[in-house]
């Protein structure tokens, strides 16, 4: 029986089409053994990716609730652009005297930072939450076990739910742009600051969709995987910020008069997952100077405008170019010069923490989504020890 | 004919719990098979390793002659399965309940709306189709739940306890119901701890205690085979010492271990014959002049046996 046992435990999850017969009599008595292509297989998980999928946009937006919340959300953003553009407005016009110029392109970049930020922190949030009751709803509600024992993939399960719930969320995101594109009336935002600013949020809504998905497979209760999904989300943003400001100040050199305990800068990775950042690196590629969000930028992930010193001393900060005026774009620089395209003083090229995030989150989606998978499947090979059993063990 | 379903030396160990403890079955197909025993026999957690959704901890279990552990995806294709505890999707309609479930078996558009109608039809939920599927009492929505599991035509059917929690109209419904399925063709086994109803309804029966089958087959032959004693009830219309001596006089009688009274009127025998000794001593009493108002056993014959089978002196299995 031992043979069997082991033989068993090892074919878990192997696609049924890779499985080798064991027993052999069982199999051959039954004649159609199919045999499935890998076309097969694809098109199988794609149907079930339908079903899932159809269903939950059924729910999801069916009635007037979904419409409600878009165009809630879409007055909330225009407001939010209208009340930035009247801040900057009058504040430029007091200290421009009229210079018109400069000012409507840093009324541009202003909505473009307020609006780019609210949609940063609307997906932080909405992305998230909307898959965190995927799983454990079913599981609450008892229906996943109806669901695992048709023929349907976990894979399936998984991505119809993420796929579905991501819709929406880009639904939103996809409603902003014509918003958005009133930016282009100020200028001071370029086409491709724009689009870079919405791969950001596009490819964030994924990585915290397949979070909130992965956690809402791991613990059973909806309000539990809420709870940690909103944790994790505030670790990602505000904690890395936290740990990178706490690093810097045990690390940093007093003025030769000796450091902290801590040697070298932080690594740039802390911050990879944090979206808020990632805008941050977008919002620094608008500017002609490198003072404003470039600055920050600088000082929270000790860049030279996106590219890390790798190695060695970290070297002092960069000379702002515009000391004075943290405005970016507002004045000429000193020498006289508008500090325009890519490069940057020390060779140093702009945009080169972002794709960085856009790539980390990618890796962690993925990740996110295979263990989810392992975790929906009933007869999954990785199980967590404690815990799962009890509920098992009630026959 | 060889059995749809098999189990052999089935196994699922907790910890150091056996829920299932070497179990062996075989349902012909085409039967009506009951699974019977107190909670926590294994009676569950045997359904849900036959339903692919536990993988057992040894043992082997073929349904229509795939493996669960092996080809779970072929088993998935002619298993319907009902669990015994379920939830319905809110906000969803009758109709895309089950259209849902027809896409997940991957059954091609064109048929789906045809056979959603046939189903609804057939658990007599045809007029609710537009329902929002929360709207359903309970009754419906066991039903829904049977026809979601026949969406894809499956050849068996697993329900587990599927009469809980129903009233006793809906229970008759859905016995009704069953043996509609098994007219066309189904193997259908069923879980259940009420057992006048699997006495009714089933070909035959598995009686289950501390993961393993203790008797299994048609229920007349397990009777046959474990009879060494029924409770018979005897009511005269006597009292008092007359009663009494109605009693001595039973208790006299040939293959009667002990009579007692139980209440006004009642007498109660422990009997060892079998079926023609309990027509003789009926006779037997009513030729003596007893004024018998009513003779019978005391118990369903299926409770009767599942006490005798599963009496408390078994000692729960630990595993080594």
């Amino acid at each position: 029986m031992s043979d069997s046992t082991t033989s068993t435990e090892m074919i878990e999850m192997i696609e049924p089409s890779e499985r080798y017969e064991l027993g052999g009599s069982s199999a051959a008595a039954s004649p159609s053994r199919r045999w499935q292509s890998p076309l097969a297989a694809l098109n199988r998980t794609a149907g079930g990716i339908g079903a899932v999928g159809v269903k939950e946009l059924r729910g999801r937006m069916r009635g007037r609730r979904a419409f409600i919340i878009l165009t809630i959300y879409l007055l909330l953003l225009g407001g939010f652009a209208w009340m930035v553009e009247l801040i900057l407005e009058r504040n430029y016009s007091f200290s421009f005297g009229g210079n018109g110029t400069y000012a409507t392109a840093a009324i541009g970049q202003g909505i473009f930072a307020a609006l780019l930020m609210l949609e940063t922190l609307q997906v932080a949030f909405l992305a998230p939450s909307a898959t965190a009751g995927a799983i454990s709803m079913e599981r609450e509600k008892q229906t996943l076990e109806l669901l695992v024992v048709t023929p349907i993939t976990s894979v399936a399960i998984v991505l119809g739910k993420l796929l579905s719930a991501l819709v929406y969320v880009w639904l939103l995101i996809a409603a902003s742009i014509p918003l958005t594109a009133v930016v282009f009336v100020y200028g001071g935002v370029a086409p491709e600051d724009v689009l870079r600013g919405y791969l950001v949020l596009v490819v964030t809504a994924l990585g915290l969709g397949a979070f909130g998905l992965f956690c809402s497979s791991l613990v059973k209760r909806t309000q539990a995987a809420t709870a940690i999904t909103i944790f994790g989300v505030l670790v990602m943003t505000i904690g890395s910020v936290f740990v990178l400001i706490f690093w810097q100040a045990m690390a940093s050199a007093d003025n030769g008069r000796g450091s902290g305990p801590i040697k070298g800068a932080p690594p740039q990775a802390i911050a990879y997952l944090n979206p808020f950042l990632a805008q941050v690196d977008v919002l620094c590629g608008t500017e002609t100077t490198f003072g404003g969000w470039c600055s920050i930028e600088n000082s929270l992930l000790q860049t030279q405008n996106g590219v890390v010193f790798d190695g060695g001393p970290v070297p002092a900060p960069m000379p702002l170019v515009d000391p004075g005026f943290n405005r970016g774009g507002v004045f000429p620089a000193p020498e006289g010069r508008l500090v325009a395209g890519d490069v940057a003083p020390f060779g140093a090229a702009r945009d080169a923490f972002w794709p960085k995030s856009v790539v980390a989150w990618l890796v962690v989606s993925l990740a996110l989504l295979v263990l989810t998978v392992q975790f929906v499947s009933p007869t999954r090979r990785w199980r967590l020890r404690r815990g799962r059993r009890h509920r098992e063990a009630a026959t | 004919m060889s059995a749809i379903v098999q189990t052999h030396g089935l196994v699922k160990r907790y910890d150091r719990t056996l829920a299932v403890a070497g179990l062996d079955l075989a349902v012909a197909p085409g039967e009506i098979f009951g699974l019977v025993g107190p909670n926590g026999a294994g009676k569950t957690t045997t359904l849900r390793m036959l339903a692919t959704l536990l993988r057992p901890s040894a043992g082997e279990a073929e349904i229509d002659g795939w493996s669960v552990t092996r080809n779970p995806d072929e088993v998935r294709r002619v298993l319907g399965f009902m669990p015994d505890v379920f939830g319905v999707y809110d906000d969803m309609k009758v109709w895309e309940y089950l259209d849902f479930f027809a896409r997940c078996y991957g059954l091609p558009a064109a048929g789906r709306r045809r056979m959603v109608a046939d189903l609804l039809e057939l658990v007599d939920l045809g007029d609710r189709r537009d329902d929002y599927v929360q709207t359903l009492s309970r009754g419906m929505e066991q039903r829904l739940c049977l026809a979601q599991a026949l969406v894809h035509d499956p050849k068996v059917l697993l329900l587990d306890e599927p009469a809980s929690g129903l009233d006793p109209r809906a229970r008759v419904e859905l016995r009704e119901l069953l043996r509609e399925l098994r007219s066309l063709g189904k193997t259908i086994l069923i879980s259940s701890h009420i057992l006048p109803e699997l006495e009714e309804l089933c070909t035959s029966v598995a009686i289950v205690d501390h993961g393993q089958v203790l008797a299994q087959g048609r229920v007349a032959d397990i009777e046959r085979r474990l009879r060494f004693g029924a409770v018979l009830r005897v009511r005269l219309l006597l009292e008092g010492e007359a009663l009494e001596a109605a009693r001595d006089r039973f208790a006299a009688a040939a293959d009667v271990a002990s009579a007692s009274i139980v209440e006004d009127g009642t007498i109660e025998l422990g009997f060892r014959g079998d079926d023609e000794a309990v027509a003789r001593l009926l006779a037997e009493s009513v030729s003596a002049g007893l004024p018998i108002v009513n003779f019978a056993r005391a118990a369903s014959d299926l409770e009767e046996l599942f006490l005798q089978v599963t009496a408390p002196d078994r000692q729960p299995l630990e595993a080594a």
